[in-house]
């Protein structure tokens, strides 16, 4: 593992593909781009054991379709909502005629559309609503990757970003399929660490809920465990393992075989895992792990009798 | 470990009143002793903090619930093993 301080590691990355942008995000080209990519091929593969099916959801979601499962009274810090200014013409006028950026760079806005979609805060939750009302038989596994938005008191390069790269494997169905699903996903993920000479702890983990105590959402998850996480280095957690209940279930009247369904997800921050390789391997493609080969060894592995 | 001064039955009596008052389809008899009150969804997370009220006020001791784990309030049977029973820890 290497030491370098955090402005000498963007420096090195920088070499290989990262630019870190002060609004907390990052771009990212040739070989740290294709290590990312590597990355979800990884996770789809796994996702692959189960048949999930993928699916592509827009950046913006509704705001109504958050409220119902309590994001925005749980996490009203966190989001990052989609703004427009109202399209009236003397209204654009006026944006327009007042300079619309100051210059510390801050947009001098006029009067305001309604406010009805958030930037995506996590990329399952599009999948919820997209399947309201629908009985699922049995069970039924899913698939997506988005661009996720969190705002956060400070932001560190591959670690903590306003934006970063999301990809869940989701399963929907009755609570005994579920649980069964995420404690597979945690074997195969841990086995797909292991194979990329990647160490971890699994650690009981919580949301960031605002005013913790006052939620009975946060009371819940550390009581029932319904969080875990793989911490890479200490303090980075490069996936999560989260049983919902039937959270979700019940807030968009998905069923499993006529029962409200349970539904369960194990995500992964892609970023984090090009923090945790280079951070491993060090800033040169020529020593980074054959991420594919990986998961194709933990899936063997998996399936070894 | 103290011996509760509570009365165990009176305690399940309480108990069983206030989780059928809270869920569809459960009735307040012995037989919801046994039922898995989170897993089987008869309760939801937003009961589980006034659930934690209801132990307080009927041992007369705050719950400390940093330590709290789910085999803790799995059950009536769980709960009153756990807070009320002759030689539960206390």
């Amino acid at each position: 593992m290497t030491a370098a301080s955090p402005a000498t590691r963007t420096d090195r990355l920088g070499e290989v593909g990262l630019t870190w942008h002060d609004s907390g995000q990052v771009s990212l080209r040739g070989p740290l781009l294709a290590l990312l990519r590597d990355c979800d091929r990884a996770f789809l593969a796994l996702a692959a054991a189960w048949r999930a099916v993928d699916e592509v959801h827009p950046a913006l979601i509704p705001a109504a379709a958050l409220d119902r499962v309590g994001y925005l009274d749980s996490f009203p810090h966190l989001a990052n909502f989609a703004v427009a200014l109202d399209a009236g013409d003397a209204n654009l006028e006026a944006f327009r005629a007042g300079e619309p950026v100051d210059p510390d760079g801050q947009v001098r806005l006029t009067r305001l559309a309604p406010v009805r979609e958030l930037l995506t805060p996590a990329a399952c939750y599009h999948l919820y609503p997209q399947h309201e009302g629908e009985e699922l038989g049995p069970v039924r596994y899913l698939t997506t990757r988005n661009t996720c938005f969190r705002r956060e008191t400070h932001y560190q390069p591959l670690r903590r970003q306003r934006s970063f790269q999301m990809r869940e494997l989701v399963c929907l169905g009755a609570r005994e399929q579920v649980v069964a699903f995420l404690d597979r996903a945690r074997t195969l993920t841990d086995r797909l660490l292991r194979a990329l000479g990647l160490p971890v702890t699994w650690e009981i983990a919580h949301d960031p809920f605002f005013r913790p105590a006052e939620n009975p959402q946060r009371l819940f998850q550390q009581v029932h465990a319904t969080k875990q996480e793989a911490v890479y280095g200490g303090d980075l957690a490069v996936a999560s393992v989260n049983l919902h209940e039937d959270h979700f279930g019940a807030a968009f009247s998905i069923t499993s075989t006529g029962a409200t369904a349970s539904s369960g997800c194990v995500a992964f921050g892609l970023e984090r895992w090009l923090f945790a390789l280079t951070d491993r391997y060090g800033p040169h493609p020529a020593t980074w792990p054959d991420v594919r080969a990986a998961a194709r060894q933990a899936l063997d592995e998996a399936a070894a009798p | 470990m103290l011996r509760t001064d509570h009365d165990a039955p009176e305690v399940r009596a309480t108990l069983r009143d206030w989780i059928a008052s809270r869920a569809q389809d459960a009735d307040a008899t012995p037989a919801l002793d046994g039922v898995r009150l989170f897993e089987q969804r008869v309760l939801t997370s937003l009961h589980l903090p006034e659930l934690i009220l209801l132990i307080e006020r009927l041992r007369r001791e705050p719950v400390d619930v940093t330590t709290l784990t789910a085999a803790d309030v799995a059950s009536i049977d769980a709960i009153v093993a756990r807070w009320f029973a002759p030689g539960a820890d206390r």
